[in-house]
């Protein structure tokens, strides 16, 4: 059977919120620019990234993801995340490392009502004619430089975003532990591009993935969306395969 | 209604103790078994990189084994990569003549393309161009067939004027097929006049729907080769089991076990934004039948020939009446089943419910472009 993660899912917490509830209702951000670079990473150390509920993907992948929302029902932000690409059983999935938001409502919303491991910063992403970039800098220092080169328009309909799996710190039926928690946002997509992925900087253990190294560009998408983030439905124990240790709400 | 075998070779970690050599040897074994039973024919993927799903990557090696141990069952390529990184046209072409002729003509031509980044990434070849990579070999391959001496430049490949030799045994050439995992495939290849080689498993309302756009689409081909194959081809699990329940118990890990194989690889689509794979494909439609937990499959899905020889009588009447002509079966994922069990499901097949089949056409539809134009109700 295909190969599980073996991380220990408290080596995944550092940066993992605690959720005080679940019952998330759903929110759509409007007019949000996002950027996808996703790279192949080395396999030597895939199952490492991962808890033993996920697979690594064949070959293994990591997403780099920016957002900018420059209005909206959480104000305007620039979230920038880092994931490692897998899958929950059969299911496409993403699993965020660290996440660098910029400070407001925004930030604490992400954290506290849908899981992401956020860290309060200031990600720029950068719109050019031949080019789009997000950039995370920790002091003087750049510990994320990813760009799409070149891009070339293309349908609204061609691009699939997978959901992520985000690692939290929950209290449900009287115990505090983490779990996995789904979050599968929509994206109603209104405009796309597709370029050459690049990344210049990444500072794995800035990311809380020390061993986590791009060998290989696929591609990078910037596509301007309508995001609804959901709902929580579904959770998972970090500890048992996704196809016998997921629960819905 | 023909019956086919359906090999993907998956090899179940850990790669060790000689496991890929006996997974080789075990499917050649059924090849034999079927061949006796009457099988029409067997089918070998082209697959590279996909971990314990499919390790068979040089598939008319393993073909032409089939065809040295086995008399009348015909050996099919399904498919050939019609992509340049993958398999250089000429070589394509000349490698499937070969196994012709030390088949005695027993050779089916599949083409395709490859649907994932695994695949595609790893040869370095681009997913927005193998859709025309594909046209092009479906129209250059036979005209190396069946002209003595061929040039060609076009957008793929090109080449002055060479004898691509030898030729096919088979006259003009083999029949060629078109591997139909997305909707809207099955279109290309009656346009093509190629036989539609089904790779998903869908429901029976899916396929009587391509099957309807396939017939009516064909009728106006204008052929790829030197005639028109107008087949459709389907492609299922078998675990056939006197109980029914053990049959659908057993069959249900195998199926479970082969979709969440095909889950863990990168479609293009999920990685690569490109109008040129528009549908997740395959692996898509293999996951629905992963939905259970392999091993623990206690109902069969709609049309998977599970259970007993009752059951898959009228499964398989189902998809004849859907206007299926031919199923082609994958026995088994990651050594699920054991080898024992799998040769008794098969001779069970062959002895129960083959005979519910009349198998009314020639065991190849090799024939004359005007001939076959006509049979399918064109000029």
């Amino acid at each position: 059977m295909p190969i599980n993660g073996n991380a220990d899912p408290g080596q995944l917490t550092q940066y993992a919120p605690s959720m005080a509830s679940l019952d998330t209702e759903a929110l759509t951000l409007p007019d949000v620019k996002v950027l996808q670079v996703i790279y192949e990473i080395d396999d030597s150390v895939m199952a490492e990234l991962l808890p033993p509920a996920l697979h690594p993907t064949i070959p293994p992948t990591m997403h780099v993801i920016g957002l900018r929302a420059d209005d909206g029902p959480l104000g305007a932000f620039t979230l920038a995340i880092v994931r490692v690409g897998c899958r929950a059983a059969v299911r496409p999935r993403g699993l965020p490392t660290r996440a660098v938001c910029t400070a407001g409502d925004a930030a604490s919303a992400l954290e506290q009502r849908w899981g992401f491991p956020i860290t309060i910063g200031e990600p720029v992403l950068r719109e050019r004619y031949d080019r789009q970039s997000i950039e995370v800098n920790d002091g003087n220092v750049a510990v994320l430089s990813a760009q799409l080169v070149d891009p070339v328009p293309i349908g609204n309909g061609d691009l699939l975003y997978t959901a992520g799996m985000h690692i939290a710190t929950v209290e449900r039926e009287g115990e505090t532990k983490p779990w996995l928690v789904q979050v599968d946002p929509e994206f109603e997509v209104s405009r796309a591009d597709r370029g050459q992925a690049q990344i210049d900087a990444f500072d794995s253990v800035f990311w809380d993935a020390p061993d986590l190294r791009p060998v290989y560009p696929i591609v990078a998408s910037y596509t301007t969306a309508n995001i609804t983030l959901p709902r929580i439905r579904y959770i998972c124990d970090p500890l048992q395969p996704a196809i016998s240790g997921t629960v819905a709400l | 209604m023909k019956f086919g075998i359906f090999y993907e070779i998956s090899v179940p970690r850990p790669w060790e103790n000689d496991i890929e050599h006996t997974v080789y040897h075990r499917c050649l074994e059924q090849v034999r078994l079927a061949d006796e039973m009457g099988f029409h024919s067997v089918w070998a993927v082209e697959h590279h990189f996909l971990e314990e799903y499919s390790h068979c990557s040089a598939p008319e090696l393993f073909l032409t084994a089939c065809a040295m141990q086995t008399k009348q069952i015909r050996v099919g390529h399904g498919i050939v990569v019609c992509v340049p990184q993958f398999n250089h046209p000429i070589r394509a072409a000349e490698r499937a003549a070969v196994l012709d002729i030390l088949s005695d003509g027993r050779l089916e031509f599949g083409t395709g393309r490859s649907a994932t980044w695994t695949e595609l990434g790893g040869m370095d070849a681009n997913p927005d161009e193998t859709k025309e990579t594909w046209d092009e070999y479906t129209r250059t391959i036979p005209q190396m067939w069946t002209n003595e001496r061929y040039g060609y430049k076009g957008r793929a490949f090109r080449m002055p004027t060479r004898a691509v030799l030898p030729k096919p045994y088979q006259k003009p050439h083999p029949p060629m097929w078109v591997a139909v995992s997305s909707p809207g495939t099955e279109i290309d290849a009656a346009e093509r006049g190629m036989g539609s080689l089904g790779l998903t498993f869908g429901g029976f309302a899916e396929q009587e729907e391509k099957v309807k756009r396939y017939r009516s689409t064909i009728r106006n081909c204008e052929p790829a080769g030197a005639f028109v194959n107008e087949r459709v081809a389907t492609v299922n699990f078998l675990y056939c089991h006197p109980d029914n329940e053990t049959g659908i118990k057993t069959g249900s890990r195998l199926t479970g076990s082969f979709g969440y194989l095909a889950a863990q690889l990168l479609p293009v689509r999920e990685v690569h934004p490109t109008r040129s794979y528009p549908n997740p494909g395959l692996l898509a439609a293999t996951r629905q039948q992963a939905a259970q937990n392999p091993g623990e499959g206690v109902s069969a899905p709609e049309g998977v020939c599970i259970g007993n020889p009752d059951r898959l009588v009228e499964e398989i009447k189902k998809w004849e009446s859907c206007g299926v002509d031919q199923i082609n079966f994958l026995l088994n994922a990651l050594e699920t089943i054991p080898q024992e069990e799998v040769l008794e499901s098969l001779r069970l097949f062959g002895e129960e419910v083959m005979p519910h089949f009349r198998d009314d056409q020639p065991a190849t539809t090799s024939q004359p472009r005007e001939t076959a134009a006509a049979a399918a109700g064109g000029d």
